[in-house]
């Protein structure tokens, strides 16, 4: 509003872009395959990748940018006048941009936005084949144990050390809870514990990654028992390396 | 949608992009390799065009060229411009997807415990290639595949069978091969420099279809709550319906899919299942970009109509059978 209509306004070329028509299709494309490539081994490199997919397919990551780079190089390489096929030179800027969107914004997902749009408890396991001493138990050991052995009474007064990201429950308090994920971040389910946390503090924050030791107990909710770790000692801790259990 | 959304939703993004593009990689090697091995692509020309053996040895294809759907593309681009029957190159797009050793080993791995999928699931796929080649093949060749495509599909094809003012490029009066058929494409092989370079070109276009597929898929699944599709999980009819849904918007790899249905087996019908399975590969949201490098939007329309339908059948069949 206000302003004048572009056809009025004196067309100018931004600075620059006599060069970038100049450059070749050929190194254009070189870069847009070697920036892909970077963006591939970068995420391998800097740990992005811990939270995307699961470990057993980084290797297939690690192989594709380093073929992506080979690929750069052998377009650099090759002579002028080769019959080498380009692409469109708006199918290489786009595709530019989005390898260097993916290289700049890293992925931060909301743990706890992703699990509440899942559904829970969705993994059948097979019987558990040994179970480790309470104490030593991770959450998603935890989890398995109740499924398996759902007696709370069975479980009350075990001791209880378990870390977590803090997934807010409609009605009730925060649960701590995991995500699992069997190929990449798209299947992941979250599975968690409920706690009751110490009165003395303010109730934590969604995503919060904590690390809890308390004892379980035994409560009854809605008339049914079921489990509870009472939280004694709650510290926030950062993300953990690995954040996704298989 | 707030800030944390648009985090989650971007997360999800990079993490199909990351899961489909190696993918993606392996059938633009594959394809390129093709076009190294066989410059002329004669072995694409002879194979089965009979409307059963057609889709049949298109699908059997797939034992030789594994990889999931998102690499098949490009395979199937090279199959139909060396002047592949139709048929056999959609039996191939449609089936190998399914049909191939590191999909059937991963299917193995994630049920061992029910050999009746492991069945199942390729038996589906060819049923639904085969009737997917038979439908679209009803449809004329301009209206079928994408104008770019079918124009290089002619220089391929024997001059005997294309019209002249069909052809727009090209050298006429060329002289025939033994065969009596004329081949424009080089024969002599390609250096594999330059292999490389039409394989970088490939990856670089369809690549921007899959950023555009799975930015749809994200967004899409950050929208839709996931119990919606997946809430209905006893009634047979219903569950795979929703499964059928969940399979489209999803959008991973048939190479990685049977872990993830692992995750929803016991809460669903069996036959809900197998329609994840069988649907994932054939069509879904990443997917519809790439195969706009092959068909026209009402092809591609068809193609979702009927193979969902066609799951469905099977799926129900199934369900009566084992419930």
């Amino acid at each position: 509003m206000g302003q004048p209509s572009p056809a009025l306004i004196p067309r100018r070329r931004p600075a620059g872009s006599g060069l970038l028509q100049r450059l070749e299709p050929k190194v254009l494309k070189a870069l847009a395959l070697a920036l892909w490539g970077i963006a591939l081994l970068q995420s391998a490199l800097s740990g992005r990748l811990d939270l995307l997919l699961r470990a057993v397919f980084h290797p297939l990551v690690w192989a594709s940018g380093i073929l992506l780079l080979l690929m750069a190089a052998v377009e650099i390489r090759g002579r002028r006048g080769d019959d080498n096929r380009t692409c469109g030179r708006w199918t290489t800027w786009l595709s530019i941009g989005a390898a260097l969107a993916v290289l700049a914004l890293p992925p931060r997902p909301s743990f706890a936005d992703l699990a509440a749009n899942r559904q829970a408890n969705l993994l059948e396991e097979p019987g558990l084949s040994f179970v480790l001493p309470p104490a030593q138990r991770s959450l998603t050991d935890w989890v398995r144990l109740l499924r398996s052995d759902p007696d709370p009474s069975l479980h009350a007064g075990n001791s209880v050390r378990i870390s977590g990201f803090v997934l807010p429950m409609p009605g009730e308090e925060p649960h701590l809870a995991r995500l699992l994920v069997r190929c990449c971040l798209v299947d992941a389910v979250p599975v968690g514990l409920p706690v009751r946390w110490p009165d003395d503090r303010p109730t934590p924050r969604a995503d919060q990654w904590l690390s809890v030791e308390g004892v379980m107990e035994s409560e009854t909710v809605a008339g049914r028992q079921r489990s509870v770790v009472r939280a004694d000692r709650v510290k926030a801790i950062p993300r953990p390396r690995q954040p996704l259990e298989p | 949608m707030n800030v944390e959304r648009l985090a989650t939703t971007w997360a999800l993004f990079q993490a199909l992009l990351v899961e489909a593009m190696p993918f993606l990689l392996i059938g633009v090697v594959l394809s390129s390799l093709a076009r190294w091995i066989s410059p002329g692509g004669r072995w694409v020309r002879s194979l089965p065009s009979h409307p059963l053996m057609g889709p049949l040895s298109g699908a059997a294809l797939g034992f030789a060229l594994p990889a999931c759907e998102c690499g098949n593309v490009p395979m199937a681009r090279h199959l139909l411009v060396k002047g592949a029957p139709v048929a056999t190159a959609l039996g191939f797009l449609f089936a190998a997807p399914v049909l191939n050793p590191i999909v059937l080993a991963s299917t193995w791995a994630a049920f061992p415990d029910q050999p009746w999928l492991l069945a199942a699931r390729p038996l589906g796929a060819v049923l639904i290639a085969v009737a997917l080649a038979t439908l679209l093949r009803l449809l004329p060749d301009t209206e079928l595949l994408q104008p770019a495509l079918l124009e290089e599909r002619r220089l391929s094809q024997p001059l005997d069978e294309v019209n002249l003012l069909e052809r727009r490029g090209g050298l006429i009066g060329s002289p025939a091969t033994a065969a009596g058929t004329t081949t424009l494409g080089t024969t002599r092989r390609p250096p594999l420099g330059q292999v490389l370079s039409h394989g970088g070109a490939e990856f670089l276009e369809l690549g921007l279809l899959l950023v555009m597929g799975c930015a749809i898929a994200a967004l899409v699944q950050t929208l839709v709550p996931r119990q919606w599709l997946i809430a209905v999980g006893g009634a047979p009819t219903l569950s795979i319906l929703s499964l059928m849904l969940l399979s489209l918007v999803v959008s991973v790899c048939s190479s990685v899919d049977a872990f993830l249905a692992l995750g929803f087996a016991a809460q669903v019908t069996p036959g809900a299942v197998l329609a994840f399975l069988l649907l994932g590969p054939v069509m879904d949201l990443k997917l519809v970009g790439l195969f706009g490098v092959l068909l026209r939007p009402r092809a591609i329309l068809l193609t979702a109509g009927a193979a969902s339908l066609v799951v469905l059948l099977i799926s129900q069949w199934v369900n009566l059978l084992l419930l």
